[in-house]
């Protein structure tokens, strides 16, 4: 008998209609943890970026006593915006229009004109500070946000996932970094289609990515067979459902090796990643070819290992985070962070870069061909016949459970075209919509 | 930090070419344009130096008036001659064509160049060439998005004319809002 674990069918609706649009804004965005920025992005007091939950603008800002705040874009009197710029450094926030002025705390500390315009006593400045989210919290140097009061802590929100982005994330002695500024565009997608991409469809890859695999991105048995001695036929990948819709799949290289092979960084790293994982974490990290998942509801991560990117033999492994803000039923902004292991070799950090960029960067073969799909879907689901068609999710249902020796946490299963992690997606998005019409 | 990239000439040369310099890369840049916009690589690749680097870095909204609206640690767009030639062009191939999903239908470009400034630089067979280039980009029945952004190009005098050697292009637009992002502006 096989396990149902989670719906097959969601309607297209789901991935058009402004009604639902407006319900996800209310019941997903106002009360989930998302993700805003990388602590690397503001090390200094002061430092500060601009970011968004839902469709509300936010300042991140790293305050003069060090605690990192996030406040609601707006001036506490009229409304208006404190902050035009993307990111940059200052103690105060000052309104321009009427010129209220906050510490990077949030504290308002000036209104100006005070005694003509309020009288004496006319106005409780302790009761004016900027609005700010119930909760903000950081993982790994991820800085998390919710508006949600009761919202349960982030790790354990982020639950079983937390083991898998150690992993990918906690292997470095100096940890990662955010490369600049992260690169902002508008994809004609809903919000929710990249995402479940990234959950963890290894289905897609051989046919979207088609040309990626003809010119040489994706590790060949030629390419192997360079680096080890046992090249074996099949790729093999495991899909896990982390719990409250957060989801990896992790894709190995076809070889057979007796120690850790980090192909695609430097050597010299390997040690500290050996000294720093478990033997699990060391599992998923060795002769990797690709890990992705999505964290609920909005934010994607990505570890893949690109061969012959700058010329034959240039293989290197990159990291990246994308983030996806919520405009209409049919459109989203997306964000797009390349994270980059502190003090690695220079000339190795560039080829990472370029492996990236070319692959799954915004310009790179990997997103144009995949956006194409994204697009497709929002502009097929607007239809009054589609929009009550059903999407269906029957992939990998036969798969086997992964034993529990091996030691990966979560709901695990053998089987690298699976779309398990598309249900595990959506099971938390209708929990979160209570609804039970478009999804069964 | 990563090493921060730069555009090709840090000063600006006070030094004018000719009006009949500044006609004819002019009309290369013209010609280079009209390549890239028929899909007709092998013409292109014949206007580019073996050297070639095409980078844009990526757009922003500083704090203070007087920073660039771009972060030279980050790149849009970071590729070679050998990168465009075997993984861009290489997609429009007749065997391939019909894999390459975001290209096929491909979306419609069409360079408008404009505002070119042709300076002379220290070393007589380089030329700093500055342009303004609007990119507008048509995806199948959609309307046409638009991209504007200021060249900076490196371009060096060679014997039977003149060969791009770089290409720097700072966008305008920080939410970058167009069919696809794989651009040459």
């Amino acid at each position: 008998m096989i396990e149902i674990d989670g719906p097959v069918s969601v309607l297209r609706r789901t991935w058009g209609d402004e009604e639902v649009f407006a319900r996800e804004l209310e019941r997903v965005f106002k009360r989930s943890w998302q993700f805003l920025a990388h602590d690397s992005e503001i090390p200094e007091p002061g430092d500060y970026v601009q970011r968004r939950m839902g469709r509300d603008r936010v300042i991140v800002v790293h305050s003069e006593d060090g605690v990192i705040r996030v406040f609601l874009n707006t001036c506490r009197h009229r409304g208006v915006p404190l902050c035009r710029a993307d990111e940059g450094n200052t103690s105060h926030f000052r309104c321009s229009y009427h010129g209220w002025t906050y510490a990077n705390t949030g504290v308002l500390r000036g209104v100006t004109y005070q005694p003509d315009v309020y009288g004496r006593d006319g106005i409780d400045k302790s009761e004016l500070e900027l609005f700010a989210p119930a909760h903000v919290d950081t993982f790994l140097g991820m800085i998390f946000a919710t508006w949600d009061q009761d919202a349960v802590p982030l790790r354990e929100y982020l639950g079983d996932l937390t083991w898998y982005l150690e992993a990918i994330m906690g292997k470095f002695d100096d940890g990662l970094e955010v490369v600049g500024t992260p690169v902002r565009n508008i994809v004609k997608a809903n919000w929710k289609t990249e995402g479940e991409n990234l959950s963890g469809d290894g289905y897609h890859t051989m046919v979207t990515h088609a040309t990626a695999v003809e010119l040489g991105l994706f590790a060949t048995p030629k390419d192997l067979e360079k680096l080890t001695e046992v090249v074996t036929p099949r790729f093999t990948g495991r899909t896990v459902d982390c719990g409250n819709g957060h989801t990896i799949r992790v894709q190995r290289l076809p070889v057979e090796i007796e120690s850790n092979q980090y192909w695609g960084y430097p050597e010299e790293m390997w040690e500290q990643f050996d000294r720093n994982l478990s033997p699990g974490q060391q599992q998923v990290m060795s002769a990797l070819s690709v890990c992705h998942g999505s964290v609920f509801p909005n934010m994607s991560f990505i570890e893949n290992f690109k061969t012959n990117v700058d010329g034959p033999g240039l293989h290197a492994r990159y990291f990246r985070i994308t983030v996806r803000y919520p405009i209409s039923a049919t459109h989203c902004e997306q964000l797009w962070f390349l994270l980059q292991p502190r003090n690695a070799d220079q000339k190795w950090r560039r080829l990472s870069a370029q492996a990236y960029l070319r692959t799954n960067g915004p310009s790179g073969m990997f997103e144009i061909d995949d956006t194409e799909n994204f697009v497709g879907i929002s502009e097929a689901s607007v239809g009054e016949i589609a929009r009550d068609k059903p999407i269906t999710y029957l992939g990998g249902l036969q798969n086997p459970k992964t034993p529990s020796e091996v030691g990966w946490p979560g709901d695990v299963v053998d089987g690298d075209k699976t779309e398990k992690t598309l249900r595990a997606f959506h099971r938390q998005w209708a929990v979160m919509m209570g609804d039970n019409e478009v999804v069964s | 930090m990563t090493s921060n990239f730069a555009p090709p000439f840090a000063e600006i040369s006070q030094v004018w070419a000719s009006p009949e310099e500044h006609a004819a890369v002019a009309a290369f840049l013209a010609h280079e344009a009209e390549a890239i916009d028929s899909r007709d690589f092998a013409t292109w690749l014949s206007l580019v130096d073996d050297e070639f680097t095409y980078q844009v870095p990526v757009p922003r909204t500083p704090d203070n008036p007087f920073s660039p609206h771009f972060d030279s640690r980050s790149m849009l767009i970071d590729e070679s001659k050998w990168s465009l030639e075997s993984q861009w062009f290489r997609r429009l191939d007749l065997d391939l064509y019909e894999l390459s999903w975001a290209e096929n239908p491909p979306v419609r470009f069409r360079h408008f160049v404009s505002n070119i400034r042709v300076r002379r630089t220290d070393d007589p067979k380089v030329l700093d060439v500055r342009s303004n280039v609007m990119l507008v980009g048509t995806r199948q029945s959609d309307a046409p998005k638009f991209l504007t952004g200021e060249r900076s190009d490196a371009i060096s005098v060679v014997d039977d004319g003149y060969r791009l050697t770089r290409r720097w292009v700072v966008l305008d637009q920080v939410v970058i809002d167009f069919p696809q992002l794989r651009i040459m502006l």
